[in-house]
């Protein structure tokens, strides 16, 4: 309850920080909804060409599309700093962090708001309602499993940015991680073989992320909630203890740091 | 000569500067290995399903070293929109502009300078995957009518993405602006999909406009060369570079004018 009380006032403040800029806010929103809707314009094309994918189609889309831009905004907008995570251990900012009486990973993660995430969020939303498969039980399973691969997302960035308590500049290899989670995510589920799906729920947990949510909201089944439940937590765990274990390592820059 | 070899050298400097952090580099290219392995279960399934080893004049083999082009093209364009608008926005643009050089020669010789030896690592990396998974690259001639044709492209995208940084002198934020190009480059331009599986309709639309010959024209050249269809794409470059690079002088000439620097 604490921390929550600590997260609602950090994000609160981050809004203010964002809104100072109404203008470039709200441009960054929906440049981002037009954005992604062009994106999966080239879906359209395609399904409309070729119909199916060893049983999916332009529907399916609709909603792994949603599910992952949604859950991909929620991380922009309340983690945003987790996808530079990285740059801060980098840097010697997290004194700024080590220094205050609050869970450092929460407070570091948190501390930043992406303004275009929230042209992400809408747009997924958009996008469930324009499947074709919308039900008032769907959209409650579609609020939940944005929020559990938000889960897997937001752990998935902290877990590779952390390796930067070890390895240094990792910036090369967290964009190459997001671009491969992103992109394996919104790829039909049905292309890939065992193996490949073995590494979609492990190495890079796409599958977590996009066809397995977006599953849960077709249809509920205990089997998917407990699978995307179990997902989430053993990331999330994995994220926190990797983190935990790369602070025993961290040096400080000595640098003087401004958080702006 | 002077002129040229002052240019020369800020390409030289940029060139020894990317080389200078090969791992960084490397690691950034290593980003083609997985599109190009999941192009290939895309493709591979989708002309199993089609039940025809061609589509539109395209086999899975020439789709593969398609998309290997295109993703060399696209994976290695440089940040130029967001430097240029960093530069307006912070100021510094102040100490480029006042250097015994021109700002938009200058900006395109470090564009290149980037440019070039990213292409060379993507495509080292992206031709790796693909001659393992659908055979060896297409014939010499290919090669050398898509290496022409880069040129176009990087000189019509380096007019489009410097214009885009220079609406920094205007707005406040200018990745919007890259996003949107970047989407119609992947549509438009035929990035994902090649233009021959798209509707008649959608493809009139995409010849009409600059994107295809940025990405389409090089990649259809590198898999299937032909002098007709050289000229037809080298001589639209043309056009648009002309049209392209007429706006880019204009706006940075109304844009300097905008200018306000204060402080040093």
């Amino acid at each position: 309850m604490k921390h929550l009380k600590f997260l609602l006032a950090v994000w609160g403040a981050n809004l203010q920080s964002v809104m100072e800029y109404r203008a470039s806010f709200i441009t960054q929103a929906l440049a981002m909804m037009f954005n992604n809707f062009i994106y999966f314009v080239i879906w359209m094309i395609f399904f409309d060409r070729f119909k199916e994918v060893r049983g999916w189609g332009i529907n399916d889309m609709y909603i792994t599309y949603g599910v992952i831009a949604s859950a991909f905004g929620l991380v922009a907008v309340f983690f945003g700093n987790s996808f530079v995570l990285g740059d801060v251990i980098n840097n010697g900012r997290l004194d700024y962090y080590l220094s205050l009486p609050r869970p450092v990973l929460l407070h570091a993660v948190s501390s930043r708001m992406i303004a275009s995430g929230v042209g992400d969020i809408t747009y997924g939303f958009l996008s469930y309602a324009a499947s074709g498969q919308f039900s008032w039980d769907g959209f409650l399973r579609f609020i939940l499993a944005i929020l559990l691969g938000a889960m897997v997302f937001a752990a998935f960035l902290i877990l590779v940015n952390s390796l930067a308590f070890w390895t240094g500049i990792v910036s090369s290899l967290s964009n190459l991680m997001v671009n491969a989670i992103i992109t394996f995510g919104i790829y039909p589920i049905t292309l890939f073989d065992n193996y490949a799906k073995l590494i979609l729920f492990t190495v890079v947990p796409a599958a977590l992320m996009g066809a397995l949510p977006a599953d849960f909201v077709r249809a509920f089944t205990w089997q998917t909630l407990a699978q995307l439940l179990f997902g989430a937590m053993m990331f999330l765990g994995l994220a926190i203890t990797v983190f935990r274990l790369g602070l025993k390592r961290y040096e400080s820059g000595s640098a003087i740091q401004i958080e702006v | 000569m002077n002129f040229i070899s002052k240019y020369w050298a800020i390409f030289r400097i940029t060139l020894i500067n990317n080389i200078a952090y090969p791992g960084e580099f490397i690691g950034r290219s290593l980003m083609i290995v997985p599109f190009m392995w999941i192009f290939y279960q895309l493709w591979k399934v989708t002309f199993a399903a089609a039940g025809t080893d061609t589509i539109n004049s395209m086999t899975l083999y020439s789709t593969m070293w398609y998309l290997m082009m295109a993703e060399t093209i696209e994976l290695s364009r440089p940040q130029l929109a967001k430097t240029i608008s960093d530069n307006v926005k912070d100021g510094s643009i102040a100490y480029i502009l006042n250097k015994p050089y021109n700002f938009l020669l200058y900006q395109f010789s470090n564009s290149m300078g980037e440019t070039i030896f990213r292409a060379v690592i993507n495509a080292v990396f992206g031709s790796a995957v693909v001659w393992w998974l659908v055979g060896p690259p297409p014939e010499m001639l290919g090669w050398a009518f898509a290496l022409l044709a880069l040129l176009g492209t990087w000189a019509m995208n380096f007019c489009i993405t410097c214009l885009i940084g220079l609406s920094a002198f205007l707005v406040e934020e200018v990745s919007p602006f890259m996003w949107i190009y970047q989407k119609f480059v992947f549509i438009l331009g035929g990035f994902l999909i090649p233009l021959d599986f798209y509707p008649a309709w959608l493809q009139s639309i995409a010849k009409a406009l600059p994107f295809a010959y940025m990405i389409y024209g090089p990649s259809k050249l590198f898999v299937a060369p032909s002098m007709e269809l050289f000229v037809n794409i080298v001589s639209l470059q043309l056009v648009w570079t002309v049209v392209l690079g007429a706006i880019l002088i204009l706006a940075f000439r109304r844009g300097v004018a905008y200018l306000t620097v204060n402080g040093g």
